[in-house]
């Protein structure tokens, strides 16, 4: 085991595990180090040559991205000697770099931008004019665009699906100035995490088909939230706004590090899950198609479950939240109805693969395991009250409480969908998250809790 | 006096000594019996008393070397032999394999023998097709006289890339991936090849190797300086009469070998400038090459370096500021290209340089050129941006007044 030591870093003590990565100590106190090409999840490529520091007793500079943490060492991270070598390099990095800012989708977001305001702001010492040009829109497969000229070769991409896909699809071809990031004729980007490039990628070189040019990025708002696309919880961000005259909408799922759950990355499925949040949402209260008050509605159900005394099955979705879940059962027991959970739809061997896709495809699935509920089909077939399971079941009377539409009951109340809602979820392997409420629509649907309130009156 | 020594020449006059009968004629293999004499301990200990350097440029100690590999590895030791030759300026490792091909596979079977490994590579240049297919006939031979009943040597052509031929590098080129160089250890260890403990040594290095173990490593040490010991096929091309590969020892005066061998500068010109030891040594001044010997530590003195021994010689009429560009373009297109300041430097001093030398550039361009070079130097993964960049600093600093008249 490697003991626990003290290191000196700009006059401050500060105490680390030796033979520890120093910038890992610079990221983690937040210590100012710009850095392209290091990821915790990649390790140390040292290409890019930008996060130099001085060590006293070293007669140049050192990469802390493979400066190892010894005793008694004492780092400069600042001065004007580093700053020196780093707005150099910077300049390096700048003298093919079409800077179109303007029209690049990272703009916002981008380490190259960043650096350049803490390192670049000088007059510029480039005295050459010709720049290296490379392809501007190449497909590379999976929703990933990449823009070769903006590329600044960390390397951090092909890395990924070397060490992390193991799938092999990117490479860097050609030497010096016209190398480039690329992929085989005929053999595009193409595996279950590939848009994660997309968030390693520190510049505007690889961007999401999916997110690229609807929304500037300073425009966003993040709630932290976890994925609903199966039982492993990835932890995510929802990045959403409310653009003038328009409804809060979500943009894009973006991964949020979480090094018990799912690390740095979400897979592609979840990634894009997104879009079904906000496709084809049951809005309206109905009784049989036609809309209601929902004062009417609430009626309607209490003279539903009164005229079906002893003969009601409640259905639980296995994506609703523990809190919701908890009083569904109370609301169950007040009915005297029976309670059914069932998982049949929610489970996929085909989705599940040994980096985090999980078989059971409901976030809240470790939930109902937990809670003995039975998962079989509801057997008494008086009243049906489902809430959010996605099967039909056939029954005298069907109510149902629906984020989307497409439920075959009499009587429909819409309900706020996970984004617009928060609670806890249990993951596969027993962790409780809790997932915040992201979206504030206009006119915004109930959550089930809200409901069950109403039904009480 | 130019005293001659043939350690690794000795039958490069001798008709057809590529051919393993006459090769044997003249005594090759004869170490195979003497090497039992010693343990693989033994062998290393002699090779460090020979106090043999690395012949591939850097002219480190090759007995440390290969002190490092473990004697008792659980995966077993690789010696990788580095032919790769892309230097421009450097044609003797060309020389051994074409010439005395046995020598070299001598050579391998000895290293082989003393770090334990069973299989060996000779990672060759592309562009050695020819010279290729000579080592590959007497490797044939070898074989076929049973002498590789132990050892596996394989032929490893390169793509073509100048980077190839440093270590590590080399290595990734021969797993199958990019020829990038790798990020320096931290303590002294073997390089790895497939996670294999591995040594790389130049072709020269390794055909010294069977005289040591034949004559001793006193017999080495006679030849040389104290600190520069034994002898280097040392290589003349540019405006000499007579270019070409003539092994001699280290410590001999620069001008002396130019002259003797050599035969002078072509023409009856005078001399302007050597680049000492290939190209990615610094170029020294006619007056510099007056004083200099040819060994290590005088070259360093000189603030340059002795490289490869391929000397580039370049007379009166010579344009530096051209001879630069030249050597520019080729760093340019040969830069790895993953470490940054290499990536864009090479890039923006050639383009600059070609500015100057169309007369439009200013004094200004010429600082910038000096501090692209001092961003190169130190910064990067391999020693390739650091060598470009003291090629540029020597250029300017010995001639700084050629590129004056430019701007
Ligand atoms: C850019 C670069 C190119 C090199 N090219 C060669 C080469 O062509 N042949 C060679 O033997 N060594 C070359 N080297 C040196 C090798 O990295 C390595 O030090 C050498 O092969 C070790 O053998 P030696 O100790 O016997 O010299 C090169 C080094 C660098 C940095
Ligand atoms: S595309 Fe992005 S991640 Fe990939 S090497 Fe270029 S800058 Fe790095
Ligand atoms: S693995 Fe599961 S939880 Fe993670 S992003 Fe994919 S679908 Fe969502
Ligand atoms: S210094 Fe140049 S050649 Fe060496 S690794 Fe870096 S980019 Fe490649
Ligand atoms: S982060 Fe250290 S060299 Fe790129």
């Amino acid at each position: 085991m490697n003991q626990n030591i003290e290191i000196i870093v700009d006059g401050q003590t500060y105490e680390a595990e030796e033979n520890s990565l120093l910038i890992d100590l610079l990221i983690k106190h937040e210590i100012k180090v710009p850095y392209f090409c290091y990821h915790e999840s990649l390790g140390a490529d040292g290409n890019c040559r930008m996060c130099m520091v001085e060590i006293v007793g070293q007669k140049r500079p050192q990469i802390a991205c493979d400066t190892l943490i010894k005793p008694g060492m004492e780092v400069h991270s600042k001065g004007e000697k580093i700053d020196t070598v780093r707005t150099n390099i910077l300049e390096l990095e700048l003298i093919n770099h079409p800077v179109d800012c303007p029209t690049c989708d990272q703009a916002g977001e981008c380490s190259l931008q960043d650096f350049y305001m803490d390192y670049g702001l000088h007059t510029s010492k480039i005295n050459v004019q010709e720049k290296v040009t490379h392809a501007k829109h190449v497909d590379l497969g999976a929703n990933v665009m990449l823009d070769q000229e903006r590329c600044v070769l960390c390397a951090r991409c092909t890395r990924f699906t070397d060490k992390i896909t193991h799938s092999h699809e990117l490479g860097i071809i050609g030497r010096g100035d016209d190398a480039r990031v690329s992929t085989m004729p005929g053999r595009p980007l193409s595996n279950p995490y590939a848009m994660n490039v997309v968030d390693l990628c520190p510049v505007g070189a690889l961007t999401s088909k999916d997110f690229r040019f609807h929304q500037r990025v300073w425009f966003l708002k993040s709630a932290e939230a976890i994925c609903q696309g199966c039982s492993t919880g990835c932890n995510i961000y929802i990045d959403h706004n409310k653009p003038k005259y328009r409804d809060d909408t979500v943009y894009r799922f973006r991964p949020r590090r979480n090094d018990a759950v799912n690390g740095f990355f979400i897979c592609d499925d979840g990634r894009l899950s997104y879009k079904a949040l906000e496709e084809n949402r049951q809005r309206q209260t109905l009784l049989e198609g036609q809309e209601i008050e929902t004062d009417a509605a609430c009626s309607h159900l209490k003279a539903l479950v009164q005229q079906h005394q002893g003969n009601i099955t409640v259905i639980i979705d296995a994506n609703l939240y523990t809190e919701e879940i908890t009083a569904l059962l109370v609301y169950a027991e007040t009915i005297k109805a029976e309670v059914t959970a069932p998982l049949e739809f929610y489970n996929d061997a085909n989705f599940e693969d040994d980096l985090l896709k999980s078989a059971q495809c409901a976030a809240n699935y470790q939930s109902v395991l937990d809670l003995n509920l039975s998962t079989q089909a509801p057997d008494k077939k008086g009243l049906i009250i489902n809430f959010n399971y996605p099967e039909q079941f056939h029954a005298d009377t069907v109510v149902s409480f629906n984020t989307h539409q497409g439920a075959q009951a009499s009587l429909i109340f819409p309900i706020a969908s996970y984004s617009e809602n928060s609670g806890t979820l249990t993951n596969k392997d027993g962790l409780e998250q809790f997932s915040k409420k992201a979206v504030t629509k206009n006119s915004p649907s109930p959550t089930i809790l809200e409901w069950l309130e109403r039904l009480k009156q | 006096m130019m005293r001659t020594c043939q350690i690794v020449s000795q039958k490069f006059a001798i008709e057809d000594a590529h051919t393993l009968s006459i090769a044997q004629e003249h005594g090759a293999y004869d170490t195979l019996a003497k090497c039992q004499e010693f343990t693989p301990l033994e062998m290393i200990q002699i090779i460090k008393e020979s106090g043999l350097r690395g012949k591939g440029g850097g002219g480190a100690p090759a007995g440390a070397k290969w002190a490092l590999m473990p004697q008792d590895s659980e995966q077993s030791s690789v010696l990788v032999v580095n032919c790769d030759e892309s230097e421009p300026g450097t044609f003797k490792d060309r020389q051994i394999i074409t010439k005395d091909p046995h020598l070299l596979i001598e050579g391998i079977l000895l290293t082989c023998y003393a770090i334990k490994a069973q299989d060996a590579y000779v990672y060759i240049r592309g562009e050695y097709f020819q010279f290729q297919k000579v080592l590959q006939r007497a490797i044939d031979e070898a074989e076929e006289a049973g002498f590789l009943k132990n050892i596996n040597i394989t032929l490893h052509r390169g793509a073509g890339a100048y980077i190839c031929g440093e270590k590590s590098a080399l290595l990734e080129s021969l797993e199958g991936k990019r020829g990038h160089p790798r990020l320096k250890p931290k303590q002294p260890e073997p390089e790895w090849y497939f996670g294999q403990p591995t040594l790389v040594n130049n072709v020269e290095t390794i055909a010294s190797v069977p005289f040591i173990i034949q004559n001793g490593a006193e017999a080495y040490r006679a030849f040389g300086t104290e600190k520069s010991p034994g002898t280097l096929l040392f290589a003349m091309s540019g405006h000499v009469q007579n270019p070409g590969v003539y092994e001699a020892e280290f410590g001999v005066s620069m001008m002396d070998y130019i002259n003797h061998y050599g035969g002078g500068i072509k023409n009856g010109k005078a001399l302007k400038a050597v680049i000492p030891g290939g190209a990615s040594t610094g170029v020294i001044t006619a007056k510099e090459a007056e004083e200099v010997t040819l060994d290590y530590e005088a070259l360093r003195s000189m603030g340059s370096a002795l490289g490869t021994g391929g000397m580039i010689v370049m007379d009166e009429s010579t344009c530096m500021v051209s001879v630069l560009k030249n050597l520019l373009e080729f760093y340019h297109e040969e830069s790895c290209g993953q470490c940054t300041p290499c990536r864009e430097g090479t890039g923006w001093a050639n383009t600059l340089l070609g500015k100057i030398l169309n007369k439009r550039g200013s004094s200004a361009d010429i600082n910038q050129l000096l501090e692209i070079a001092d961003t190169m130097n130190g910064k990067t993964i391999c020693v390739f941006a650091p060598a470009v960049s003291s090629v540029i600093v020597s250029f300017l600093t010995g001639f700084r007044d050629e590129f004056e008249v430019m701007v």
